[in-house]
């Protein structure tokens, strides 16, 4: 079986690469009906959110929301079979389905019970988005996102996965790209399910080491290196030279020096740090001499003699690099066990791209820009039946390879259901312990 | 707790022969099991007031922005204790001398008594809870920390705690880890420390800040971070304990006695008493001259309302009318001040049927003859200010840009309002108004807001037209008692069919007002129903 899906995986792509059909988004209603009911991963995307059915109504009482057309919003949806699921997804066809919390009822019961909707599970999740590093990039800003840009996701998700496994000893980590600019992480160990609000809130802010005074990014180490942050150096300091002084050349300009300088916290140790850097390059000099300034001068600051460099500042040079590169967390959203979080393989209405999960451990070599949008799919899907039609007349025949294998959406679906596969041998084992 | 006092006449034998040293053995306790004793409704108040002053010295200290356990944050803490009246928790954070007094046990009896009767008040609404969670935590950390070691082992054996410290092999095995990420603790110190390992949600406190060393989802833990360990089991004690009070809460307040208090609680005003203002009288002449110079935002923003508009809705009439009468307003000038105001937009007649009435009743001349408290911040900034209106808090209420457009207007520089608006944007809007007291004055001392009427006091004590009175027991204990008693006189808590009056001398300002204004401007000083929401 896995040898002829990895066969067909190169098929399609090689057809797409020819005439990729541009996304217009004004057809997306078009085209909706035809992905849900060929191409969205239905049977994966229940036995997920049912879990191995561990624990009772942890699927009936999930709360669902669709985003209709002209931004309808409709709460509270909640489902008793994969069938109910399926079919009212394939028939309302929506724009964006969100996920929300387990709740104590069905949420659609929300106005006729006394004391109304009250979470009692939900994953642990996380949200990066690339336009809060808009202040350090050159490449594109806003909704735009490039593979440069993509380097930041990447350090995030490496350093953020690596957190979770070896500080929380979580394993249950579900990556998606959002389709646009942003990823999502879901935790959907038994542990982090269970997370009180306190509790999610205190990962998050563990996990979060930007603080931000005047619109200012800085990150305090302290006086001895937490673990989880020296760990978090070891990632991020080796790509620092490719992204911020190649990629991005941050410091190539009066302004970007400005950004260098707004990180030391000390008012006379910036001033002196900008005389110095005045005196040695000429404005617009390379980010790469700027910066190689600027660690000599910390380093021999720190070590001449007992000053406010050897003291607040002795980390400086590490803590710049991880402001730049660390995870930046949208907290907001990890904190709320309320949250709504978009879920994996809806389309994005705006790029039509697949919301599709990605394997942290590969993350280097995933590529948004080559994630495919709607159009792109369904062209391979009619390709492929094009191309089949021949010898493969009977409909019955045809069913028997699932439609999302004939596309370049493939990968994100094979990901997930290893995701799957491990999550639900959690279960097995666990049920067979009691 | 069971209130009711018949039922329990027989268990009462019982309780009395256990001595009061072995009921509450330590300074220290889980507040687990609920008090079963009977208390006189007197002492019941009494007690719930004296650990509201408490925990208020928490929340002050919070409000400065002092970090927890800072020496800062301890003298601070210390230092309001005594000045409220509080020396016997006082005492209990202090490490204790070895010879015991009869009176640490009786302290004992009322922290655990006074601990129980406010989970009553504040299971009433999640802020309530949240804020009494805190506070409460603080306090209980602040006892602990006073514990001797010895002390502490005797506090884990008798709750139960079963943690054991690790073996020196265990220890080995994460000593990077602990040396690398124990934060308090040099390296020399860490070697010799006792570590106990917790599951990560245990001492959430300690993850939050990065404090310790953390793998696979447990946490390190050395001896001195004890108190997360065990303030998370009291914070989980509490919680619990706090919904088992909602579950039971309607039988309580069938008592209304007690109904009344509970839910007056929180916002009763436990400082000075304002109401009649003792030493000044201030001409209305001067109300111009010290809006500019000693009057809160809040109250200059009402009076130079009623300067411009002649006019000014039903909340700022008691708000800025109440303030007035405490800063020494007499009655008669009161009157002429509104009348003069009000008449420029309409006749005297209407001024008199519609408004005339409530100033004498605010004055405590007409109705049910209560002479009402000035509006204390909270009280003021829990007023919800609908368009037009122009009381409530400005630092609340007002958007950011014209609430600096404001402030630059009343002189403020451009780095002061952003001194201002750091605090505006942390929601800390006392200590914004402290700041602009600051400013405005040139004063280093920075004052604690809690009372518009302070505020006026301390302006003019620093201009040198008042002289510093002692500071007085609270009055507002004794009121909240006769209130309770149903005895004659009266006060702002027992508003009931006072209210009725009001309403009758209030339907004819509808023409100016919404229905909703109208609702709002029954609640009195004390009769905080809403704050339930």
């Amino acid at each position: 079986m896995p040898e002829l899906n990895a066969e067909q995986e190169t098929q399609p792509q090689a057809t797409t690469e020819s005439k990729a059909p541009a996304y217009d988004p004004n057809i997306l209603p078009d085209m909706l009906p035809v992905y849900y009911r060929r191409l969205f991963p239905h049977e994966p995307f229940y036995r997920w959110l049912n879990y191995g059915h561990s624990e009772d109504n942890i699927f009936v009482n999930r709360e669902i929301s669709f985003t209709l057309q002209d931004d309808i919003y409709i709460r509270y949806l909640c489902f008793e079979t994969q069938a109910e699921l399926e079919k009212e997804i394939c028939t309302r066809n929506p724009y964006k389905i969100d996920i929300g919390p387990v709740m104590n009822i069905r949420p659609k019961n929300f106005r006729s019970v006394a004391g109304g909707l009250t979470p009692v599970q939900r994953e642990l999740v996380f949200d990066i988005d690339a336009t809060d590093y808009d202040d350090i990039r050159n490449c594109c800003s806003g909704a735009e996102m490039c593979l440069k840009c993509w380097k930041f996701m990447m350090l995030a998700a490496k350093v953020l996965d690596v957190a979770l496994r070896e500080d929380f000893g979580f394993e249950h980590m579900l990556w998606i790209f959002s389709g646009r600019r942003g990823i999502h992480c879901w935790v959907c160990d038994h542990t982090a399910r269970h997370l009180d609000a306190r509790a999610r809130a205190a990962v998050a802010e563990y996990l979060n080491i930007l603080t931000y005074t005047n619109n200012v990014a800085r990150v305090q180490i302290g006086d001895r290196t937490h673990h989880s942050l020296r760990r978090a150096l070891k990632i991020v300091e080796p790509m620092f030279e490719e992204i911020i002084l190649e990629d991005q050349n941050l410091f190539g300009s009066p302004k970007g020096v400005s950004k260098l300088l707004q990180m030391v916290s000390d008012e006379a140790a910036r001033s002196n740090l900008e005389a110095y850097l005045q005196k040695s390059h000429e404005d617009g000099a390379h980010s790469k001499l700027i910066w190689e300034s600027f660690v000599r001068y910390a380093n021999s600051m720190r070590t001449s003699a007992a000053n406010v460099w050897s003291r607040k500042l002795k980390h400086i040079v590490e803590e710049v690099q991880l402001c730049l590169l660390y995870p930046r967390l949208d907290i907001n959203v990890t904190k709320g066990f309320n949250h709504l979080l978009k879920a994996p393989f809806c389309i994005h209405p705006a790029t039509g791209k697949v919301c599709i999960p990605f394997s942290a451990s590969a993350v280097g070599k995933f590529d948004p820009t080559t994630v495919p949008t709607i159009s792109q799919l369904l062209q391979e899907i009619n390709a492929y039946d094009d191309k089949t039609k021949s010898y493969m007349d009977a409909p019955e025949d045809k069913s028997r390879i699932k439609d999302y294998k004939k596309t370049s959406m493939f990968k994100g679906v094979v990901v997930f259901e290893e995701f799957l596969r491990k999550l639900e041998r959690n279960f097995k084992t666990k049920s067979m312990d009691f | 707790m069971d209130f009711n006092l018949k039922k329990r006449a027989r268990h009462d034998v019982k309780v009395e022969v256990i001595s009061l040293e072995a009921k509450y053995p330590h300074n220290v306790m889980l507040y687990h099991y609920p008090p079963t004793e009977d208390i006189h409704i007197d002492e019941f108040e009494d007690l719930a007031l004296e650990r509201l002053r408490l925990l208020r010295v928490f929340d002050r200290a919070t409000t400065k922005g002092l970090r927890i356990f800072s020496d800062d944050w301890k003298e601070y803490v210390n230092a309001e204790m005594t000045k409220d009246g509080l020396r016997g928790y006082l005492r209990m954070g202090m490490p204790s001398s070895g010879t015991k007094h009869e009176a640490d046990v009786q302290m004992r009896r009322r922290d655990y008594l006074s601990h129980f009767i406010l989970r009553l008040a504040y299971c009433r609404s999640e802020d309530l809870q949240r804020w009494f969670v805190a506070r409460e935590m603080e306090f209980f950390k602040y006892k602990f920390a006073a514990l001797s070691t010895a002390e502490i082992k005797m506090f884990l054996d008798a709750n139960n705690f079963q943690i054991h410290p690790l073996t020196e092999e265990q220890k080995d095995e994460v000593k990077d880890g602990l040396y690398e990420s124990t934060v308090g603790q040099s390296v020399s110190k860490i070697e010799l420390l006792e570590f106990y390992k917790v599951p990560f949600t245990q001492v959430l406190d300690l993850v939050r800040t990065r404090r310790c060393y953390i793998k696979a989802g447990f946490a390190y833990v050395n001896t001195h971070d004890m108190v997360s360990i065990v303030g998370a089991k009291q914070l989980e004690e509490i919680e619990l304990g706090m919904q088992a009070a909602k579950a039971f809460i309607a039988d309580v307040e069938a008592d209304e006695r007690i109904a009344r208090m509970i839910k007056s609680l929180h916002n009763s005003y436990t400082g000075k008493d304002y109401t009649v203002c003792r030493d000044e009288s201030v001409p209305i002449e001067s109300l111009d001259q010290l809006s500019k110079t000693s009057m809160p935002l809040c109250m200059r923003m009402c009076h130079e309302h009623i300067r411009s508009q002649h006019h000014i809705k039903h909340g700022g009439r008691m708000q800025y009318g109440l303030f007035l009468k405490g800063i020494g307003v007499t009655l008669e000038d009161s009157l002429r001040f509104w009348r003069e105001e009000f008449t420029k937009k309409m006749d005297v007649d209407k001024f008199t049927r519609s408004y005339e009435y409530n100033i004498y009743h605010n004055y405590g001349k007409k109705g049910s003859m209560v002479n009402y408290t000035p509006y204390s911040c909270l009280k003021i900034i829990k007023e919800m200010a609908a368009p037009g209106d122009c009381h409530g808090c400005p630092y609340k209420t007002m958007d950011p840009t014209s609430l600096k457009a404001k402030l630059s207007a009343y002189g403020l520089s451009a780095g002061g309002i952003d001194e201002v608006m750091h605090f505006v944007s942390r929601n800390h809007y006392q200590f914004a108004c402290g700041k602009y007291f600051m400013l405005t004055h040139n004063s280093t001392v920075e004052p604690t807001i809690n009372h518009p009427n302070k505020y006026f006091e301390e302006s003019q004590i620093l201009m040198g037209n008042r002289q510093k009175r002692a500071p007085g027991p609270a009055p507002a204990n004794n009121k909240l008692r006769t209130a309770i008693k149903g005895g004659a006189n009266r006060s702002m808590l027992t508003g009931d069919d006072d209210d009725e009056l009001w309403r009758i001398a209030e339907t004819q300002e509808k023409v100016y007002q919404s229905q909703k204004g109208i609702a709002e401007a029954f609640d009195d000083d004390l009769d905080l129903t809403e704050i339930i929401e």
